[in-house]
Parts: structure tokens; sequence; C-alpha cells
């Protein structure tokens, strides 16, 4: 099923929002591949810019916001064709098929995702009468057909239903049944289970996992609970105030993390039988948008951090195949061997 | 959904009975009544007027009953002759005033309702989705311009412009062969001919606020998460603005209709008169002005309850395009 052939590549991405304060650097500069058949987690705090990023992919950036440069390389089955979807026309036809077709979204609120106009079965067929023209009522058996496998009960009748009287997590299997009625080869999955209660979360988590296996499909999914990348995750890349900071697979990102960022995260997760005290939670908070640090935009908050990331950006450094870092202290570590040693911070 | 129809049937009934109560103590609250209306003039014209004669009237009238008395008969040929009383003023049965204006002042609302509807939506729709643009700056300015216009004052304008470059001014609804004639094709057609001007000129105001209200409303739905879902699935924008924001954003209108009516009738007195139209507000204004009283009633009371019945309407075509209040109980 993996052949791990690139899906989409994504190319130093800049989505900035001009509002009347000043420019808002949301995408700084985002590189990212994602395998098809494969999950890849985008890790990161709030405001860091993943849902933004994502919604670049499809090219539903709100404005003031615009991708101001970079390229989105989508390459869909077969033929080796390349679509560069950053250089659309937002509201374009072209787009417009890639959308809920080949690249599907399920997103954060369940509960004000779907429309409580319509009733769920309505919103499902649309998608499908739109991308394939098959009749209202083939889209119909099918859309029972989807609401049955995302494990909804009585779905010949909850097809009829308004969102408004399903409970949270229903809502959210009858999003991830719209988002898979076009056979996708792309998921992005925006904090799906943020606004659902634990249980709820473990059973939509092993729902995508399943539909995966099932339909073949790469899993882009956003979120900042470390516990579901642990589940999910065949890659991860951490982003940090619009760049990813990290890159790795799943394994070596918990193992054998590398960039400061990451190892903060990392430590600040609470682990069962730790004493409350021992929470270790990362120093500072997210600086202002408008007010990006000079430098490493990290550099306030690292405890590894040394004199020169002040003011130089560090850029990617390759420590294996597959393991990415943006960060000084690897970058050429030839170069500058004495320099380079950790200087604690406070 | 039957026991949510009987429930606000119920709840209509009974806001009519205290509108009735409340209109009828309303125009009995200044001081006087039209006999010493009537005695005043007779003064002024002819000298004396004995005290027993004005005691005389007052018992004739039944002015000197109680309040309750008063109602209680009024209130009963009402409901069993259809009789709402008699003009002193006009000396004409009032009910035949009430069927002979208030057509005219609903058709006037109609519609002017629907000329504001049909410039108003389109252009607050086109504000929202086009925030900041130049065309949005120039409605707003537009609104607040209309908004800032008495709308007598328009009327004048009109009038005088009218009068200036086509040599008559348009006032009435009709013109004067038809004025009196009965409904006939020609009256119709007379009528469309006559009746754009005040629809324009009573809807004006209302046009420069709703579509401040739709534009608002239409704001706050644009960034709600289902129209990125939509957006995400690959609607065409046009589309999936009128399919998913603008339905939202339009059900709130269907809950003014049924309170446009007085709020219009209200607006249309001063420009009836000045336009001369046959409409209820300026009957009722001298109504009041005479202490005609059942006249004044009877307007009061068939208006109030128009509205009642409108607001009553409104609510069913609300939880009939809502299913959030019709499946919510």
């Amino acid at each position: 099923m993996a052949d791990n052939r690139v899906l989409l590549e994504v190319r130093d991405l800049k989505v900035h929002f001009f509002t009347d304060e000043g420019v808002v650097k949301a995408v700084d500069g985002v590189d990212l591949t994602i395998e098809s058949g494969k999950t890849l987690c985008l890790v990161g705090e709030s405001g860091c810019g993943k849902s933004v990023a994502c919604r670049a992919f499809l090219g539903i950036v709100q404005r003031p916001g615009r991708i101001v440069s970079g390229e989105i390389l989508f390459h869909p089955d077969g033929n080796g064709a390349t679509i560069d979807i950053a250089a659309m026309d937002p509201k374009g036809a072209e787009i417009r098929q890639i959308r809920g077709r080949e690249i599907s979204m399920i997103f954060q609120e369940p509960m004000t995702s779907l429309s409580p106009m319509y009733t769920v079965g309505n919103q499902i067929i649309e998608n499908i009468v739109l991308h394939t023209r098959d009749s209202k009522e083939i889209a119909r058996e099918r859309t029972i057909q989807l609401l049955d496998q995302v494990g909804i009960p009585r779905p010949d009748r909850l097809v009829d239903e308004y969102p408004f009287r399903l409970s949270g997590g229903m809502r959210q299997r009858a999003m991830i049944a719209m988002a898979l009625s076009c056979n996708p080869t792309m998921l992005i999955a925006d904090e799906p289970t943020t606004a659902l209660d634990v249980t709820t979360q473990a059973q939509i988590i092993d729902l995508i996992l399943d539909l995966q296996h099932e339909y073949g499909m790469a899993v882009l999914f956003i979120t900042h609970d470390l516990g579901v990348v642990a589940e999910l995750a065949d890659d991860v890349a951490v982003m940090y105030l619009g760049k990813v900071v990290e890159r790795a697979p799943v394994d070596t990102i918990f193992n054998d993390p590398k960039h400061p960022y990451t190892q903060s995260l990392l430590r600040s997760i609470p682990k069962i039988a730790m004493r409350r005290e021992e929470l270790d939670p990362i120093k500072g908070m997210v600086p202002n948008p408008f007010r990006r640090p000079d430098g490493c935009t990290f550099h306030p908050r690292c405890p590894k951090a040394m004199e020169v990331c002040r003011h130089v950006v560090p850029s990617v450094t390759q420590l294996d195949p597959n393991h990415l870092v943006r960060c000084l202290l690897y970058e050429s570590q030839e170069g500058r061997p004495d320099e380079s040693a950790p200087a604690g911070r406070n | 959904m039957w026991k949510y129809l009987l429930r606000r049937s119920a709840y209509a009934l009974f806001t009519v009975w205290v509108i009735s109560l409340i209109s009828f103590a309303v125009i009995q609250l200044p001081p006087g009544d039209y006999v010493s209306d009537l005695v005043n003039d007779l003064r002024a014209q002819a000298g004396e007027v004995s005290p027993e004669w004005e005691q005389r009237m007052r018992e004739i009238y039944g002015f000197d009953d109680p309040f309750l008395v008063q109602y209680f008969k009024w209130m009963r040929n009402i409901l069993t002759k259809g009789q709402f009383g008699y003009s002193f003023y006009y000396k004409r049965d009032a009910v035949e005033m009430i069927t002979e204006r208030l057509p005219m002042s609903f058709a006037l609302s109609f519609l002017s309702t629907m000329f504001v509807w049909v410039v108003a939506l389109p252009i607050g729709f086109y504000s929202a989705v086009h925030k900041y643009s130049i065309a949005d700056y120039f409605a707003s300015f537009m609104g607040f311009f209309g908004m800032a216009i008495p709308n007598f004052l328009l009327a004048l304008i009109v009038l005088y412009l009218t009068y200036k470059y086509m040599g008559q001014a348009v006032i009435g609804l009709f013109s004067a062969e038809y004025a009196s004639a009965a409904w006939s094709w020609g009256k119709l057609l007379d009528l469309m001919k006559h009746v754009w001007v005040p629809m324009v000129i009573i809807g004006i105001s209302s046009t420069a606020g709703l579509i401040r209200t739709m534009r608002a409303n239409l704001l706050d739905e644009l960034n709600k998460p289902y129209v990125e879902t939509a957006r995400a699935k690959g609607l065409s924008e046009t589309r999936l603005l009128i399919k998913y924001p603008l339905r939202h954003a339009l059900n709130p209108f269907v809950s003014t209709l049924g309170w446009m009516l007085p709020s219009l009738v209200s607006g249309e007195t001063i420009v009836s008169m000045v336009l001369n139209l046959p409409t209820s507000g300026p009957i009722l204004y001298r109504a009041l002005i005479q202490q005609d009283q059942y006249v004044a009633a009877g307007f009061i009371l068939m208006l109030s309850t128009l509205t009642v019945v409108g607001t009553f309407i409104s609510d069913l075509l609300l939880a009939w395009v809502d299913p959030r209040i019709r499946l919510q109980q």
C-alpha cells in the first residue's frame, strides 16, 4: 500500500496576513513532504501557523492572508503530473477540482463545521454530486454506505437528520464521511479531536487509522497533542512560529529529538506516576506576532541559546536522510566547533 | 408542531385582547371628549349652549358610563355586528373608513417592503462579500445619507421636482378620474403609475437600515466554520455563499416581516399628508386630534391585530425555514 511515493511537496511556503497593524508572517518558510499512504503529524503550540499552512494546501487561506511565495507541488497518482497549488487562482475551477476530491479536510469544531440549515445527508451528497456528477439517488446510496462505514448507527435514518441533533462525536464522524466521499488521495485533519471528550477522541483516531488502511490515503494530521502523535504518525514535523524546526520519523522524534524546542515539548508532557511539581513547561510565551525575535525565533525561550542565535537565522541541517533540523547547534558542526558549545541561559 | 401552533394562537388571541383594552383606554386618556369639542365649536360660532343639552348629549353617546361598560358595548358591537362605531367628525360609519383606508396602507406597506428588500438585500450582500471595497464604502455612505434624510422632506423635494419638470405634482395614489371610481383594470393601472413615488419615499430610510443589517448579519456568518467546510468541498464561491451564509443571514428577516407594518404606518403618516395619499396614517392622526374616539380606536385595534397576525405568520415562516426552531422544543 505505502509505496513511499511523494504526494505533496511543500517548498519554502510563505503565507502572510496583511492587517492594518502590520504584516503577520503566519507561515514563514515551511518545507514539508507527504508520502502517499503515510501519516504526517504537524505539531506545535497554538498560533504557530499549523492551521494556516494546511489551509494553504487547499488554497483556502482567508483574507487578509495570502500565499506570498513558495510552491505546493501536488503529485496525484500515476503519470507523474505535477500541479503547483500555490500558483493556482484560489477561486478558480482547477483548484476546486482538487478540493474535496483529491485533498479533503476535516476541521476542529464538529459542532459548527456543518451547517445547521441542511441535513447531514444533503451536505455529503452535495460533495459527491459536485465531483462525480452522479445522480442524487446514487449519491444518497453512497452517503448511507459511508455513514455506516464511519460507525454511525442507523445511517438510513440519520442521513436525513440535522447536524444539531447529533453529538459532537457523531458530527465529526459525519465530517469524516463527507471528507472520504470522493476517495481522496490525501486527508487533512486540523485538530479533529480537540473539541471532543477523551473517549470519543480515541474512537475518532482509531476510525481515521482504519479508514486510512482501507482507502490508502495520505493523512496530514495537525495536533498539539503528542499522545495522539505517538499513536498515529509515521513522520512528524514540528512547527514553531511559521517554520518547521524539526522533521523526522516518529520514533526518532520521541527517542532522539534534536531541536531544543522539540525537546522542551516532549519534556512538557505529563507522565503517569510523575509528581506534580516535576511538570516542565516551556518557558515564556509565543511572542507577539508583529514582533518576531531576530535570528532564530526560538532563542528567547531556548534553554540552549547561544549568542549567535540572536542574529543568525538557522537554515535546515540534514542529520540523516530522514531527519532534518533547523537549529544553529547542528549547523556546520565542523565549521565552528568551539562556539557551538551549548551556553545555558538563565 | 401542533402544540406549538396552538400555544402561539392562544398567545396571539390574548395579545389582541390586551391591545383592544389598551387602545380603548388610551384614546380616552386626553382630557375632555367629543362632546366638549363640539360644545366648544358651537360656543365659538353661536354663543350659548345649555349645560342640560351638553349633559343630554353625553348620555346619548354614553360617555358617562364607566370605562368597562363603554368597552364592553364597543367590543360587543365589533364581535357580533362587525361595527366599530360612528365617526363624530366625518359623520360616517367607522368601519367604512377602516375598510377603505386600511387595505391601501397594507398594500403600500407591502410594496415598500418589497422595494426595500429587493434593493437592500443584494446591496448588503455585495457590501459584506466585498468588505472595505470602494463599492462597500459607497453603499455605506448612501445608506447613512438615506437614513439621515427625513422622508417628508424627500416627499416635498419629489413634489417640487415633478411639478417643475413634469408640469404636474405626483399627488395621491390615483388620477382624478379614478379617485372615487370602482375598481377596474384602468384603476389598477393608474395605481401602478402613482404608487412607486410613495413606495420609494417611504422605503428609502428602511432601505438604508436594512443594508447595514444585512451586511452585519452576513459578515457574522462569513467566518463561520461551516463556510470553510463548504469551501473545502470545492463549491464555487457564488454557490457556496448563496447556499450557506446567505441562507443563514436571511433568517432574521423573516421574523421582521410581522412588525414591519406598524413602523411603516407610523412612518407614512407625514409622507401621506404631504403627498395626499388615501391611507390610514392621516385619518388616524385627524381622529386622534379631534377625539373621534371610535375611528381612532378602530384603526389602532385593526392595525395592532394585523401586526399580531403578521408576527404569528412570520413566526410560523421562521419555523418553516429554520430547522433549529422547528425541531428544538
